[in-house]
């Protein structure tokens, strides 16, 4: 009976003093989350009104005229499905390899240097890049600038490497046991099971594991931004020009347009436009996770 | 035969790449040392810069670090701690409950720079706190709030379920039960998150470059309003000079101090998850 008081049978809603303190914060945290979509959307709206549609097809961002998305958006594009195809096969490789056939002790090690490595912050990437990236690009293929949406997309690949790598190898390693032990009493050799068995099975977390990346990988400000020449053209299909991606743009203008103006509303529209295209990559990615784990 | 010299082939090149993405990883780190170590001379943790940061050390900006990043973290904290002991001690499994964990989700992979441009609209301008230290540290306490929060998630979900029932069985009140039990038993996972939120804030830089930081003029800040140096602006400014060979040397001496501290932290994280993986397995 005094049990029942204290915590609240079905039926009653008391709640302690404490209790709305953690309610309290949870609404701040509410308020946090779902102000940063709201914000987006309310502050574009008078760049979509009056832009319309053309803010999303028009080429040509020019302050106190038009303000045109398009090269920002293929330069998005471009640069995150360049890092996705140099990143894919390398990843798969290593992650087959560390799940299939490193012993236990090693792997542990393997994959506790791929979870240091995720943290690496995005300036030392930069950095990296501006040094050594942007130099090798330039020389190895001849070219007069080496801050190029390839150059871009590589730095990208080698950033979401680790993350990559280590979320397929979840789902590779996740795959039960049983399965092997079938495959192989089938007379069926290693390299057999780990493509024609665990592969398939791990299949859906390999495709979360890749679209959280690339989710990472699409959102990337300041790597990106010291590498790709901002340039805003749309690129056409030469990778090896300067370009501009979203993230890059924001972190070029935001500076100069802070808080006011039509400039301003224009960043607030290309940052709502990432947020979607990012924010549809991880809902496919953590449904695909959620496949793979059932 | 065949098959078999096919799986031998396959397999050399998949360890092969193995190889050299540990090849790869090597080179990041070691010409990460081998440029950044050369620059770190006694002072350079304690001199002011100078010369545009051509010279000297990088005390100040680490401050401006330190401060962003401490600031944010005694923020956030509270908020992530109750509203993950709401959902888990007080909420009933359904929508909301479900809701606000797809909020978390959702949160931590928006975009840093979005960060940056929305909390400079929340905080600089309708908070009137202007181009600051305060702005930035409120933005990244937005920004880390998710990874605190699924810390602490973790570890109270580890707790075994017969704990909460010997503390009921003992007539606790439910605030007293967060308190004796719920909130002892989860410290590691606090701590935790506690340490990779400060690691994820030190790291970041899209969303504080343009909201609260300085790359000159200032060196502690004298009020609510000052803007701080920090290491990763730094960084970023001295790598946009990449013509001039002593500002590149600077920025690398820089990274390998940021990079030194983001991994402390996350390694220091990890003792601590070891920590609570054992408590749950008592």
């Amino acid at each position: 009976m005094r049990a029942d008081l204290i915590y609240g049978s079905t039926g009653t809603r008391y709640l302690e003093p404490v209790g709305w303190v953690f309610a309290i914060m949870t609404f701040i945290f509410l308020v946090c989350a779902m102000g940063l979509g709201i914000f987006l959307v309310v502050e574009s709206v008078p760049v979509l009104r009056s832009e319309g549609l053309g803010f999303w097809l028009g080429e040509n961002w020019w302050v106190g005229e038009s303000f045109g998305a398009l090269p920002m958006i293929c330069g998005s594009l471009i640069v995150t499905g360049l890092a996705i195809i140099l990143v894919l096969p390398v990843a798969l490789s290593g992650a087959l390899f560390t799940s299939e056939y490193l012993p236990p002790s090693f792997r542990r090690k393997v994959k506790g240097v791929m979870e240091l490595l995720a943290g690496v912050p995005g300036i030392i990437y930069g950095l990296l890049g501006v040094s050594f990236l942007t130099v090798g690009v330039k020389d190895a293929l001849n070219l007069l600038d080496g801050n190029t949406l390839f150059t871009a997309g590589l730095l990208l690949a080698i950033m979401v490497l680790p993350t990559v790598l280590t979320l397929s190898e979840d789902a590779l390693h996740s795959v039960s046991s049983e399965f092997r032990e079938v495959a192989e009493s089938l007379g069926l050799t290693k390299l057999q099971t780990a493509l024609r068995v665990v592969l398939p099975q791990a299949l859906p977390g390999i495709v979360g594991a890749v679209l959280l990346g690339i989710g990472r990988a699409m959102g990337e400000t300041i790597a990106v931004m010291l590498v790709i020449g901002s340039l805003d053209r749309v690129p056409g299909f030469n990778i090896f020009v300067s370009g501009q991606t979203i993230p890059s743009k924001l972190g070029r203008e935001a500076a100069e347009a802070l808080g006011s103006g039509l400039h301003w509303n224009a960043l607030m529209g290309l940052g709502l436009t990432l947020f979607i295209m990012v924010a549809i990559l991880t809902f496919s990615g953590t449904f695909f996770i959620k496949r793979s784990s059932q | 035969m065949n098959e078999i010299t096919t799986e031998k082939i396959v397999l050399a090149f998949i360890g092969g790449v193995t190889f050299l993405i540990a090849a790869l990883l090597f080179f990041i780190l070691s010409t990460l040392f081998l440029k950044g170590v050369p620059v770190l001379h006694a002072g350079f943790l304690f001199e002011e810069s100078g010369d545009f940061g051509r010279a000297g050390g990088i005390f100040y900006q680490s401050m401006g670090t330190l401060i962003l990043m401490g600031v944010a973290v005694l923020l956030s904290l509270p908020v992530a701690l109750g509203s993950v002991l709401f959902q888990t001690e007080y909420l009933e499994t359904g929508k909301f409950k479900t809701f606000l964990t797809q909020l978390t989700y959702i949160l931590n992979a928006t975009p840093t720079i979005l960060f940056g441009l929305v909390g400079y609209l929340l905080f600089g301008v309708y908070l009137d706190t202007g181009v600051s230290w305060v702005t930035g540290s409120l933005i990244l306490a937005v920004m880390i709030l998710p990874t605190l929060q699924v810390s602490i998630r973790e570890a109270v979900e580890a707790l075994p379920e017969k704990y909460r029932e010997a503390g009921m069985a003992l007539g606790l009140s439910r605030p007293t039960q967060i308190y004796r039990i719920i909130l002892p038993q989860s410290f590691y996972g606090m701590v935790t998150g506690v340490l990779l939120g400060l690691a994820r804030a030190a790291g970041e830089t899209a969303a504080i470059m343009f909201t609260a930081t300085t790359f000159s003029g200032i060196r502690l800040p004298q009020s609510f309003s000052d803007p701080v140096p920090t290491l990763q602006t730094h960084i970023l400014v001295l790598a946009q000079e990449a013509a001039n060979p002593e500002s590149i040397a600077q920025a690398w001496g820089a990274g390998l101090v940021l990079l030194g501290l983001v991994f402390l932290l996350t390694l220091m994280a990890w003792i601590f998850r070891t920590r609570v993986v054992m408590e749950s397995e008592l």
